[in-house]
């Protein structure tokens, strides 16, 4: 039925020259590399990934596709993406598994219903399919939720997201590495970037341990380690900031959650995914480091608040956490500039950890921007110069906490 | 099935009979039985049917490795049998879909292997797009194991606990029980944690005897008495370890006996010194069929019959890897159980006592052989033994097989602690090749299978914790090495062997169904490295973690691989290494939340009160339309808010100035004694982090308010921004200290006249003014003039004791004066009408103090240089395009009050209104926006797009502010 087990993607040896590098075989690399491949037919593209495709953030994240964003810079962009999904399972023939659930925000004063209703406006003036809700309809939508007084932050009502849902994080991965692959795109795992070399103001080669290679188009995605390779290849320091963000899953169970559910004030969000687990995350741990270790405080966290909005889910066990590196830039906003200061550098960075949601649609502008070396409209306001000029994007209306310098 | 009654080793007491509901059924079981054990031995063989196959699934093991005997007890899904302790009562029920365990209508999909390789759903269901979502419900329903209900509520109470000691064992075997006592003897305490209700781990099932003729069972026993009389141990027993954390914290869970208080409980355990001794579990062999009822791990059959009284089979074939095996298999023999024969995948390397009484047992004994496959429809009826190299084969009746590869070791909880695992060649294990600071490793997990190695070993790690205190004697020193030099190397294991079959049916993960040929699958594809075949296959994602893949799935890998020589690497294990219920992580899930000294006055006084961060406040005093009334007697009249949750500070020092300087956008270098300065702080980007209030004291003495929410946080980022200077000064942080209390409204004055004997006329005491007052004889009171609600208001900051005491002296005071209590809704209206603003509501991340229309409070002479934000400000005073603050009213005074909305204009976004209330006092709704050019000159319209409005905008028209009482008069009064 399934013929021969074909190889998702070749690994044949690094040559010395590409049209173009792309450091990280994350999703936004290699959706990078895709759309180069696809759209601008720049198939002589390297791939280059320190250990194995999806082992950073891609492999890590919960795998939630949203548009309700803050901003109007933000809002069309992950408009597309979510758009986008279907059209690239369609292409990559790929299940990339969208189960296209809905979310749920929770407000739990009427400051946070407050800034919903912003949201929404904002969202619903963009096309996007999305409305308040009040506390009766959160729970005939979760209807494990306690929506009673018993809460120690009780539910004012929330924002209900119909368009958003889940992905298959590493189905994604795998799917746009075997559709680059496919295109000619060389995958190189077990690889790592040593070096770029720069003249005149251009790039010239990378080196990587296993050989130089020329070229004059290299694009950093390399997520949580993208500033360090910056600073320490080409002398740029970057406003982001390295923290871990844990997530965790119970042991699978029948359906029982039939949406995403979040809320800001719990500091938890959960889903079920298509396996039935229930996939929960929460905010960063609070201090910046490169470690991607675990705490106790953290899935003792978890149970605390799920337990308490949801406290059927008591009786769930947890059978496994992680976390992962999100790079954090002082507005919450992503990096993707490129040709400053070095002509050929291009960076797609500070994704911090909505990296996921937007990664094909990023892949797709980045792509157009390395292939023009013009920067597309719905990229400009992610150039770098904004930290410069002290105009922060407002992604997050709140002043964030995670360095002390903020 | 009559249990055995007279073993020495029995953990029940087969004349206390209980009772439980199995399904439908009535079972029962004795004191001391598992839910699994007693159905096993009621006759129950099949326990489960797979996820993906539907095939049957029995008691393979007895330490919860795998889904196969998970059970929906009482309500609470994947709770494992083998594990799980029977209590009266208990209502069991298999997790099977329809048909049942015995005839489940789905089991025709374990024909069905063909069309499911490894990832098949990646290719599959999405062609054509209409179809997944249609597929989608099908996929849910069939994933998942238990069922919970939305209604379920956890019965018993969950607690926890937070405990320290010197040493931590984890583990109360042989080994675990040395170290602990090692340790004690020195004098030094020691937390020892050991997963199963009594001590003694893998001696605790065996009779074979020591050199000196002790049966093991008594050797533990021995050890468990000295642990237990030794007050520098304290034992948890029932206590699985969940996580080891970074500087040893233990994160573990203890289940709670009939006698105890708790049904489980978090217990968190500090240290300064850890040692691991978790010993070893069995590592299943791999060959066809290898998970059909009736095959079980050695240890498991053994324990059944030692621990449980209860006899595996009748005719039980064994097919082991290592001694242990061989030994149960005789234990088992003397039981009067029929063994047929024994395989031992080992060519050579058995025990000459073990191979002398099984000749003398006359079991017919293959050296090199192992099971190929088992056979039977639902429970093993035979099985087919080959030699490894596949050229003999033999077939034996039977209703059990045992099946093992031999031991491997346990490290989980190295592992999540950070150790690097390494493969050992020798003993076949992973091994940690480097251990954090601070831990130990002891045991049959290192590879000490002879008892007087394990307890060395033990002692050997006890000592070392010891060393890890600076207790470095040359006693314990020299003891150490006497121990290492006795201790010697451990024995070779046994070698990673699969049977010579493809693997079609040969399960590497039970949870997942993830076959040999699947793993194979997966490599053909490209995924070669163990990770992201996990991944692809789903091996080891399953409820059991990698508890049963995890032992061969590296190994296998590396075997099949290209490159062999390539070192085997284990996959990453992650916390929790058991599964926890969030109920017992959740514990007692207490409200840690802070009160102001006057909470019960106002919840007395129908406070409606609410968390706002760690803060309980009161919003209204009454329904909502009572905010009106609030406001209006502040207005007219007085009204009182508690406002302690305002962070207060004492900086003093002689450099305290300098810190003031840094932080503060005004120059406080011309604060006089007696004045109180409204300033704010700024982040390097120009935006506003906090405002409040600078009075000083005295010389170099300060006391300065925050924001409520950041008042902590605020803190610290000013020692951040002192770090470097050496500067000499301290900052105190009172807000617990002092209650804050906010007389305002006309006839404020005329309270706190009554109040006290200093003149508080307005020309005593001014606008800005601060004074520190005796109020009511003996209260003494730092008062502060000022207008944030816009009215003559006195804050009045007393310490937290007295607060209450004074509150309740205003309201008598202020009773014929119509004092009444405002909250925080009325605030909010009234600071609106005022045009102040509050951080957080006006202002967002971004926001500058120029934004906000602030600029003013920068003091451009003051002298710091590097004062926190100054370029900043410098650089964005007249950047265009930025979103600005702006007043405004709506442009027809009968509009409602706008929700929050954007402003809209030709298709994009130009801001977005931020707090807009109806104000009784202007007679029409007022608001707060922040928006762009050219929207934020006055007199601007302001089209607002609100959610559900459906492109029928609203209009406010930007107005100066203050709204209210734009000169002042009312509050300088």
């Amino acid at each position: 039925m399934f013929g021969r087990y074909k190889r998702l993607w070749s690994s044949p040896p690094q040559r010395p020259a590409y049209d173009a590098v792309i450091i990280g075989g994350g999703l936004h690399g290699l959706s990078t590399a895709y759309f180069l491949a696809s759209r601008h037919g720049i198939r002589d593209v390297a791939v280059i990934e320190k250990r194995y495709m999806g082992f950073g953030g891609s492999g890590r994240n919960t795998a939630i596709v949203r548009a309700n964003q803050r901003t109007p810079e933000n809002l069309p962009l992950y408009k597309e993406a979510l758009e986008l999904w279907p059209v690239l399972t369609e292409e990559l023939d790929f299940n990339l598994m969208f189960y296209n659930c809905g979310n749920l925000n929770l407000a739990h004063s009427e400051a946070a219903l407050k800034a919903m209703r912003l949201q929404v406006a904002s969202a619903q003036f963009h096309g996007i399919d999305i409305r308040m809700v009040g506390p009766k309809e959160c729970k005939e939508l979760v209807p494990i939720l306690d929506i009673s007084n018993r809460l120690r932050y009780p539910i004012f009502g929330g924002m209900f997201h119909p368009a958003g849902g889940i992905l298959r994080h590493d189905a994604v991965v795998w799917g746009m590495a075997r559709g680059a692959s496919k295109l000619g795109v060389h995958i190189h795992q077990g690889t790592e970037v040593t070096g770029i070399g720069v003249q005149n103001g251009r790039v010239v080669h990378v080196d990587t341990d296993k050989g130089r290679i020329q070229t004059r188009r290299v694009l950093n995605a390399a997520g949580g380690y993208s500033a360090d390779i910056a600073f320490r290849m080409l002398g740029m320091k970057l406003p982001i900031s390295v923290l871990t963000i844990q997530a965790m899953v119970t042991q699978p169970l029948k359906p029982i959650l039939h949406h995403v559910v979040s809320s800001g004030m719990y500091h938890c969000y959960a889903n079920q995914t298509l396996k039935g687990e229930i996939a929960t995350g929460a905010h960063m741990d609070p201090w910046p480091t490169y470690t991607t270790g675990t705490t106790a405080r953290y899935i003792k966290h978890q149970a605390e608040a799920l337990g308490e909005l949801m406290p059927c889910l008591r009786g769930v066990k947890f059978m496994r956490s992680w976390s992962g590196l999100a790079d954090m830039t002082p507005d919450m906003a992503p990096i993707m500039d490129g040709n400053e200061p070095v002509r050929g550098y291009y960076m797609d960075c500070g994704w911090g950890y909505f990296g996921f949601k937007s990664s094909c649609v990023t892949g797709k502008y980045m792509a157009q921007y390395m292939a023009t070396e013009e920067c597309p409209q719905i990229l400009k306001p992610f150039a770098l110069k904004r930290f410069e000029e002290h105009r922060l994007m407002g992604e997050t209306a709140a002043l964030v906490e995670y360095s002390p310098d903020n | 099935m009559s249990r055995l009654t007279n073993l020495p080793t029995l953990r029940i007491r087969p004349g206390t009979p209980i009772s439980f509901r199995y399904g439908k059924k009535l079972c029962e079981g004795v004191e001391g039985d598992t839910i699994a054990t007693a159905l096993y031995a009621s006759g129950t063989r099949i326990f489960s049917r797979s996820l993906k196959y539907h095939r049957p699934r029995g008691l393979y093991g007895l330490e919860g490795e795998c889904s196969n005997t998970f059970m929906r007890v009482d309500g609470v899904p994947n709770v494992p049998a083998e594990k799980t302790f029977l209590r009266p009562g208990m209502r069991v029920v298999p997790q099977v879909g329809p048909g049942g365990l015995r005839w489940d209508v789905l089991a025709f999909m374990d024909k069905m292997s063909w069309a499911m390789p490894a990832g098949f759903y990646y290719r599959m269901f999405h062609r054509p797009a209409a179809l997944w979502p249609r597929v989608i419900p099908f996929i849910r329903r069939a994933a998942g194991k238990g069922v919970l209900d939305a209604d379920f509520e956890l019965p018993g109470r969950c607690d926890e606990i937070y405990v320290n000691s010197d040493i931590c064992v984890i583990g109360g075997g042989p080994s675990g029980m040395a170290a602990a006592l090692a340790a004690a003897e020195k004098g030094f305490r020691v937390i020892l944690l050991e997963a199963r209700p009594w001590l003694g781990g893998s001696w605790d099932h065996r009779i074979s005897l020591r050199e000196d003729g002790t049966p093991l069972f008594e050797s533990a026993a021995q050890l468990a008495r000295q642990v237990e009389e030794s007050p520098l141990v304290r034992v948890f027993r029932h206590t699985a370890v969940a996580g080891v954390y970074p500087e040893r914290v233990v994160a573990a869970f203890q289940t709670g006996g009939p006698s105890d208080s708790f049904r489980e409980r978090y217990v968190e355990v500090r240290s300064e010194s850890l040692v691991v001794a978790t010993g070893c579990t069995e590592r299943p062999l791999l060959f066809e069929h290898n998970e059909r009822p009736g095959v079980m791990q050695a240890g498991c059959a053994h324990r059944l019959a030692h621990t449980w009284g209860i006899l595996p089979g009748r005719r039980v074939v064994f097919s082991v890897g290592d001694d242990l095996g061989l030994e149960g298999a005789l234990d088992l023999a003397e039981l009067g159980v029929e063994v047929p024969c024994v395989a031992d995948v080992r060519w050579s390397g058995q025990d000459a006592g073990l191979l002398a009484r099984m000749r003398e047992k006359k079991i017919p004994f293959f050296k090199g052989w192992t099971a190929s496959r088992s056979m039977g429809r639902k429970t093993v009826k035979g099985v087919e033994l080959k030699s490894t190299n596949g050229v003999h084969g033999r077939r034996f009746p039977c209703d059990v097989l045992v099946a093992s590869a031999g031991q491997t070791p346990v490290t989980g909880p190295l592992a999540v602690a950070g150790a690097r695992l390494v493969h050992d060649d020798r003993t076949n294990f992973f091994l940690p090749g480097n251990l954090p600071p601070g831990m130990h490793a002891a045991g049959r997990m290192l590879g000490y299978m002879a008892p007087e190695a394990m307890e060395l070993s033990g002692r050997l790690a006890g000592l070392g914790a010891v060393l890890d205190f600076g207790g470095r004697t040359m006693d314990v020193v020299e003891e150490m090495r006497e121990t290492e030099a006795r201790l010697g190397r451990p024995p070779e294991g046994c070698q990673f062997v699969m049977a010579p079959v493809k693997g079609k049916k040969t399960f590497v993960c039970f949870d997942e169904d993830t076959t040999v040929r699947n793993v194979n699958q997966a490599m053909e594809m490209g995924l070669d490295v163990p990770e992201l075949i996990k991944r692809w296959t789903a091996a080891g994602t399953g409820p059991g973690q990698g508890g049963i893949p995890g032992h061969n799935l590296p190994l296998l890998v590396s075997h099949s691989r290209a490159s062999p020589d390539e070192d085997p690497r284990p996959t990453t294990t992650r916390p929790p290494l058991v599964p926890v219920l969030m109920g017992t992580y959740g514990g007692r899930n207490h409200d840690m939340c802070k009160r102001t000294p006057v909470h019960a006055l106002q919840e007395a006084a129908g406070g409606h009160m609410e968390r706002v961060g760690v803060w309980m406040r009161a919003r209204r005093f009454g329904t909502e339309d009572h905010v009106r009334k609030e406001v209006a007697n502040v207005r007219s009249n007085v009204g009182l808010l508690d406002s302690s949750t305002l962070g207060k500070f004492r900086l003093h020092g002689p450099d305290a100035l300098k810190v003031l300087q840094r932080v503060y956008v005004s120059d406080l270098s011309t604060l006089r004694e007696g004045r109180v300065r409204y300033s704010a702080m700024c982040t390097e980007d120009a935006c506003v982090l906090d405002d409040g209030v600078v009075v000083k004291r005295g010389e170099e003495d300060y006391y300065f308010t925050t924001s409520s929410a950041r008042s902590g946080a605020t803190a610290e980022w000013i020692h951040y921004h002192a770090r470097y200077e050496n500067w000499d000064y301290d900052l105190v942080n009172l807000t617990d200290a002092f209650g804050v209390i906010n007389l305002a409204g006309p006839r404020a004055r005329e309270v706190l006249e009554k109040m006290t004997r200093e003149d508080v006329s307005g020309s005593a005491f001014p606008f800005s003014g601060y004074r520190e007052l005796m109020v009511g004889g003996s209260i003494p009171v730092r008062a502060m003039r000022l207008g944030f609600v816009g009215e003559l208001s006195y804050e009045l900051h007393v310490p937290s004791s007295l607060m209450q005491s004074l509150w309740e002296m205003l309201e008598e005071a202020g009773r014929p004066l119509g004092i009444q209590n405002f909250g925080l809704e009325a605030q909010n209206i009234l600071r609106l009408e005022k045009g102040h603003v509050i951080l957080g509501s006006e202002s967002e991340q971004r926001t500058t103090l120029h934004d906000l229309g602030l600029g003013f409070l920068w003091s451009r002479k003051k002298n710091d240089g590097r004062m926190v934000g100054l370029p900043a400000l410098q650089r964005t005073e007249h950047q265009e395009g930025r979103l600005k603050l702006v007043g405004f009213k709506m442009t027809d005074p009968a509009h409602q009050v706008p929700r929050d909305g954007s402003i809209i204009a030709d298709r994009k976004i130009w801001g977005h209104v931020c707090t807009a209330r109806y104000s009784d006092a202007l007679g029409h709704p007022i608001g707060f926006a922040l928006v762009k050019e050219p929207f934020c000159v006055m007199g601007a319209r302001l089209p607002i797009y609100e959610d559900g409005c459906q492109g029928r905008l609203i209009h406010g028209q930007v107005i100066p502010t203050p709204f209210y009482d734009a000169g002042g008069e009312r509050m300088k009064k």
